[in-house]
């Protein structure tokens, strides 16, 4: 799975499950996921963490998730965190 | 001078809600040793504004037992006694729990609970044969409100506030005062680097519409390290603008 497939199956899970209204298209890759951005609430980031686990057959631990500020960001980080993790499956 | 020839501790010194405290009981009379993890150069300031033959700096983790140990030898090195401690030293590391590592956890607990204890501990002998003592410990608001974010942070308060009261009863005997203080939303750097709209959020939860001043929390501490709080033991005095109310 490349970078582009992961970050469409990610806007996908995010607007399908956490009920954002928004269409696919028009997120961009480095919108902000919480409050201006995507209008997202931090505490919503937990349930991403479930979200992706079951997307991706992923297993995710807390000391993988040590910088949440960075992995949150936006589409492109919540991505390359979850390339990151398929590598070491 | 209501201090006057008394020697205090005060954990985590340098700054924010220690400093007040340690300025404060400074100007009563007291002796302090400023404590500090690591920010030297802040201590020493504090010592200097004090005056270097009432006060001194003194580096020790509080979660080193043997550490905390060294501080309370060169603290009865110096000045022979100790009448007052006060375990202001204290961490945070917000983590929602469900993603907080376990040194995350444990970092939080080792350094605001275990650290109080080791520091409770290394004074009670010293306190026990002098018959007299008084121990302030600071809690926080989140001991009761448990805070988003602050699981590792709030059971540490919690888990303070009920060794306040445990040692407070097995040290009545000797005539030593263990009580502490929960501050609510104080200024600090922590609160400078809040973004506006969180602080307007954090200001509508305070029925003062305030955040409170360190010098406002030390003021409250003098009161318990002096006779006025002769029939204060074991308590948590709340200073938070009414937010627990």
């Amino acid at each position: 799975m490349n970078i582009d497939q992961i970050k469409e199956r990610l806007k996908k899970m995010l607007v399908d499950k956490l009920r954002l209204k928004r269409t696919l298209e028009s997120i961009k890759d480095n919108e902000p996921l919480f409050r201006e951005g995507l209008g997202l609430d931090s505490i919503d980031s937990l349930e991403i963490v479930v979200l992706i686990e079951r997307e991706f057959d992923l297993s995710i631990s807390a000391d993988e998730l040590k910088d949440t500020a960075k992995i949150f960001k936006d589409v492109q980080s919540l991505a390359d965190f979850v390339a990151l993790l398929l590598t070491k499956k | 001078m209501q201090l006057k020839d008394k020697v205090a501790i005060v954990t985590g010194a340098s700054k924010g809600i220690g400093k007040a405290i340690a300025l404060l009981l400074a100007s009563q009379g007291a002796k302090i040793v400023v404590n500090f993890a690591t920010e030297k150069m802040l201590a020493e300031e504090v010592v200097k504004k004090i005056g270097h033959n009432q006060a001194l700096a003194f580096a020790a983790h509080v979660e080193k037992p043997d550490e905390v140990a060294s501080m309370i030898r060169e603290t009865l090195k110096h000045w022979g006694r100790i009448d007052i401690l006060i375990n202001n030293a204290g961490i945070i590391n917000d983590k929602f729990l469900m993603v907080m590592t376990d040194d995350e956890w444990q970092k939080v607990i080792d350094v605001n609970l275990t650290g109080v204890f080791n520091c409770c501990r290394a004074v009670a002998k010293q306190m026990v044969a002098q018959k007299s003592g008084k121990i302030v410990n600071i809690s926080s608001t989140a001991a009761v409100r448990g805070l988003l974010g602050q699981a590792n942070y709030a059971a540490s308060k919690a888990g303070l506030e009920g060794l306040t009261k445990a040692f407070a009863k097995e040290m009545s005997h000797y005539n030593i005062y263990i009580n502490s203080i929960a501050p609510g939303f104080i200024e600090s750097d922590r609160v400078a680097e809040l973004r506006e709209d969180i602080k307007r959020d954090y200001l509508r939860l305070i029925p003062m519409e305030r955040f409170g001043l360190p010098e406002e929390v030390a003021q409250v501490a003098l009161f318990l390290v002096t006779e006025a709080a002769s029939y204060i033991q074991g308590q948590t005095i709340m200073v938070d603008g009414g937010i627990t109310v």
